[in-house]
């Protein structure tokens, strides 16, 4: 008892340290804004007389005293721009893109760590909590070695702008600067938990312990939050400039500059936009092992982590959509020019491509679901339906990615009489895109209740009601998006904006009611079966590492058009990008360019799944228990 | 059902036969009109039709004892949807654009005959006896593919490869971004804040909703809304300026951008492009007023950089015009079809 009672006191301790190392930086900060504001009014006070210069804030449009340097004006040469006898501005495409992916990664693993890990606290089975402890035990470990390969890859990001744009990393590191060393305070307090976290993971198996690991689990995720809150900052910042005046002189208040018209926005998406990428890898790591595996217990285990990691990414995606277009509006909000640019101009095609890989997500994720429902006794009675959930998705498919530019021949478009098809055309305006998406969406949930209610029966005496009334509102909810897409074409624009929000109201209704619906009518439901983990085709597999795959390449393709939309900015309009490579590239390059990342991506994510699967071997015996389809063990106790 | 299938069975083989015709040219595309305004659901509605009178063949077929294996159903299926696209659907659609329907059909058709284990089989069935060359027919159809594939594959990449006469083929930005100013006239625009000063309301006040009301409808037609004829010579305001926005109009615009600013003018096939159709739901609908002004002001040789290929001939107005002038025919534009200028609030 006392042994457990100074684990328990060591355990709070060590959770107090992380919160404490949490609340470091933010103490530190604290005095910037003083700095930042009230030193220079009091500076000002005693040199009565002196003329203090004011600036404007280009964004919040505030007065401040002006307190950094302009804005550099580069020109080309070696002063500003030195260069290896190659494209400095793919170098730090490649550095940037890698470290991202891992970032990524390693920030989105430790939430699922820390879902499935509460999920195994809180359910009453021992054997499935053990199975669900064991599963947040493998991610946290695949994602281990993928965090000191992002801290390389930040350092060799960091040179790389160090010497190959001296200039202008001068420049944002002098804006940045508090919030630079509050990042790498950040950095070192994440370290820290996370190697807690991990090896503390035996030591803090049960009770009250349990609770406290799961606690430092959730500190962990607050400070990798926060951390990817800063980076977004900095990007923030350079496509829409605040708390600096038109020549780029900051003007002390470092939140404005951190609080940009697009930090917020960029912040959700990119948290949504990392956890369905965290899952499609970890989907993809199983989906790996498992057409690897020589046992039936190995691909049972494979095949249920497989399905967890998918349902997590997944989840995050269906909102990730609705994120990706609240940017977009900030960003049309925030200049014109720019959302043009993105959405029907100079990148229109490569948003082509970026809705020809969400399609792809979500076809991957449906057909992976009704292959999953044929390891399931009873789920035959959806498969002859599934052809029409084929129909919905194509043609949804078909009007999200068809292009409002279309790619032809000066003799196709004369035979086509104009710039515009006036059947297709439509199809390429917003109005029916969101039409198309919210019906992918809205078919996917469809997808997801067969698969859940796959091998039961409802034993609820208003079972018949309740299908009826399912079947009821989705056909109401296909009617409403698609009714609600065609009157988007008989109002003005803005309204027409607006007429997302119902629409996404109606896929997010289907979600939430339809999935809270079945969960009661399946409550105490008939088995027809069990599932039978490790059954699954092949092709399911497949449609695993597709999902991944198509993850990965949409990330770097979205992260290369919200970099390209500054077009010769380094800092839009406040700082020129005056070197050789300030234009954009053809969208076949940087699809190329694109494809490579990937690539490297997935060779170096397979050498680090290597190096984790060389560890598992050393793992003692009691680590590898409680996979899914062996006969369940009761929770070991220390 | 049966009598359902039965139905939807009579639709299945009707609509091939329409299809047949269309392909051999006995029939005319336009037979089953696409309807302007309605074309882009009619056309969904049309596949939706053909998908359930397959399912209701398929289910007859199947009844009478002769069932259509999964692999043609397939293959079939694909096929059809190829065909309808390009015999179907007039104007004809772009090559990159059927390609890009022909994969998602294609991934669709793969997706549905591999959604169970037993359909993946059935489809499979046939492809895995040509392989296996069990039979002599399929000893033969072995070699047979063995001499054309290679066949096909060259002549596409033959064809693929060898120089061709035709233009080739251009990603053009229809809309480029705008710039955040213009000047025309020696006044500076901001695009983003300028307001056209002729959209107002009785009072005189910008006031959108009120022109909004006395547009022309959406949808066919096109009426005029009533107690709103710009052509009634008691009108002030809003629709007097319309009026004159309209003269100007056809005294210089409609020879190109046509009388129902359908892009389709006396001159417009000199051109290639030809001009921009106001009508389509792409253009003038999708825009700032601000940014009609600025491209009607500055034409295409004011197209900025992201323009490119700059195929544009419009005029720079601004030499032909006054700042009133442009202003006025936007509000013109935008009143004859019934399109409302794009605004962000």
């Amino acid at each position: 008892m006392g042994l457990v009672t100074r684990k328990n006191l060591f355990a709070i301790m060590g959770l107090c340290a992380m919160v404490g190392l949490l609340l470091l930086p933010i103490v530190m900060a604290l005095p910037s804004p003083a700095i930042g504001e009230e030193a220079p009014a009091a500076d000002a006070e005693k040199k009565e007389g002196d003329k203090v210069e004011k600036g404007r804030d280009v964004y919040y449009k505030t007065e401040g005293i002006v307190m950094g340097a302009p804005a550099p004006k580069t020109v080309d040469g070696p002063r500003d721009y030195p260069r290896y006898n190659f494209e400095s501005r793919v170098l730090l495409w490649f550095a940037n893109q890698q470290h991202l992916y891992y970032g990524s990664f390693v920030l989105a693993v430790p939430i699922f760590c820390m879902i499935i890990e509460f999920m195994g606290v809180v359910t009453k089975d021992k054997a499935l909590a053990k199975r669900y402890d064991q599963l947040a035990y493998d991610f946290i470990k695949i994602s281990l070695t993928a965090y000191s390969l992002t801290a390389v890859l930040g350092g060799i990001l960091i040179f790389t702008f160090l010497t190959l744009y001296p200039a202008f990393f001068g420049y944002l590191s002098g804006i940045f600067r508090p919030v630079m060393h509050i990042y790498a305070l950040m950095f070192v307090a994440e370290s820290g938990t996370l190697y807690i976290y991990y090896y503390g993971w035996d030591k803090m198996k049960e009770g009250f312990l349990k609770w406290i690991h799961l606690s430092m689990s959730v500190v962990l995720n607050i400070i990798g939050t926060l951390l990817m809150f800063l980076a977004n900052s900095w990007i923030g910042f350079m496509m829409s400039p605040a708390g600096v005046d038109e020549q780029g002189r900051f003007l002390g208040n470092i939140w404005h500059v951190i609080h940009t018209a697009l930090w917020n926005p960029l912040n959700l998406h990119r948290i949504l936009g990392n956890m369905a990428f965290g899952g499609g890898v970890v989907a993809a790591y199983a989906a790996y092992k498992f057409l690897a595996s020589k046992t039936d217990e190995d691909r049972a285990h494979y095949d249920w982590m497989g399905y967890i990691a998918m349902a997590l990414g997944v989840a995050f995606l269906i909102p990730l959509p609705f994120a990706g277009y609240w940017l977009m509006r900030e960003v049309y909000a925030y200049r014109q020019q720019m959302g043009i640019t993105l959405m029907g101009g100079l990148l229109a095609w490569l948003f082509i491509i970026q809705a020809t890989m969400i399609g792809i997500l979500f076809l991957s994720t449906n057909y992976y679901l009704w292959q999953a429902m044929g390891r399931m006794r009873g789920a035959e009675k959806y498969q002859r339906y599934i052809k029409y959930l084929v129909f919905l998705l194509a043609c949804g498919y078909m009007v999200f990615i068809t292009p409002h530019t279309m790619v032809m021949t000066p003799a196709e478009l004369k035979a086509m009489g104009g710039q515009q098809h006036p059947v297709l055309g439509n199809y390429g305006v917003m109005s029916a895109k969101n039409g198309g998406i919210n019906v992918i969406i809205t078919t996917t949930v469809l997808s997801f209740v067969w698969y859940m209610r796959g091998n039961k029966v409802s034993t609820v005496s208003w079972a018949k009601f309740g299908n009826i009334f399912m079947g009821v509102f989705f056909a109401c909810a296909y009617i409403n998006i698609i009714g609600l897409a065609v009157y988007g074409y008989y109002i003005p624009a803005n309204v027409r904006v607006g007429l997302s929000v119902p629409q996404v109201a109606t896929t997010l209704s289907c979600l939430f009611f339809m999935f809270a619906l079945n969960g009661v009518m399946m409550k105490g439901a008939k088995q027809m079966g069990p599932i039978e983990w490790g059954k699954i085709s092949a092709r399911s597999q497949y449609a695993l590492i597709m999902l991944a795959t198509a993850f990965t390449w949409m990330m770097g393709l979205m992260g290369y058009i919200r970099s390209s939309v500054r077009l010769f900015w380094h800092v839009n309009e406040i700082m020129r990008d005056n070197s050789p490579w300030a234009y954009t590239h053809t969208v076949g390059f940087a699809a190329n360019m694109i494809s490579f990342n990937v690539l490297f991506f997935w060779v170096s994510i397979l050498f680090v799944f290597w190096l984790g699967s060389l560890a598992a071997k050393k793992a003692p015996v009691e680590a590898k228990a409680g996979v899914p389809g062996a006969v369940p063990q009761p929770a070991a106790s220390h | 059902m049966k009598a359902l299938m039965s139905l939807g069975a009579l639709v299945g083989v009707l609509g091939l036969l329409l299809l047949g015709g269309m392909i051999f040219d006995v029939v005319p595309s336009n037979t089953v009109r696409l309807v302007e305004g309605y074309m882009p659901m009619q056309m969904l509605i049309e596949v939706g039709c053909y998908v359930a009178g397959f399912a209701g063949l398929s289910y007859m077929l199947s009844a009478m004892g002769m069932p259509m294996p999964r692999f043609w159903q397939g293959i079939g299926f694909w096929l059809f949807f190829m065909l309808y696209l390009k015999f179907r659907v007039y104007p004809p659609i772009p090559f990159s654009v059927r390609a890009m329907y022909g994969t998602v059909s294609m991934v669709a058709v793969f997706m549905w005959i591999s959604a169970s284990e037993e359909d993946w089989k059935k489809f499979k069935q046939p492809i895995m006896n040509v392989l296996d060359a069990q039979t002599g027919m399929n000893k033969m159809m072995r070699y047979l593919y063995l001499v054309l594939i290679p066949i096909l594959v060259g002549g596409f990449s033959y064809n693929a490869m060898v120089p061709k006469s035709e233009e080739p083929v251009e990603l053009r930005t229809v809309h480029p971004a705008p710039p955040a100013s213009t000047k025309v006239h020696g006044k500076t625009y901001v695009l983003q804040t300028s307001q056209s000063p002729y959209r107002v309301n009785p009072e005189g006040k910008y006031d959108q909703e009120y022109s909004n009301a006395n547009i022309v409808e959406q949808g066919m037609g096109r009426l005029m809304k009533p107690n709103a004829n710009p052509w009634d010579d008691k009108n002030q305001g809003y629709l007097k300026y319309v009026k004159e926005g309209g003269e100007i109009f056809f005294q210089n615009c409609h020879f190109c951008h046509g009388d129902n600013l359908n892009g389709r003018g006396l001159h417009a096939f000199a051109f290639n492009p030809i001009p921009a159709n106001f009508t389509d739901p792409g253009t003038i609908a999708q825009l700032q007023e601000t940014f009609i002004f600025w491209r009607v002001s500055k034409g295409g040789i004011g197209l900025p950089n992201e323009g490119f290929p700059w195929a544009s001939v419009m005029p720079p107005w601004e030499q032909h015009l006054t700042v009133d002038e442009i202003w006025k025919v936007i509000l013109f534009e935008y009143w004859h079809t019934g399109y409302y200028p794009r605004t962000w609030d």
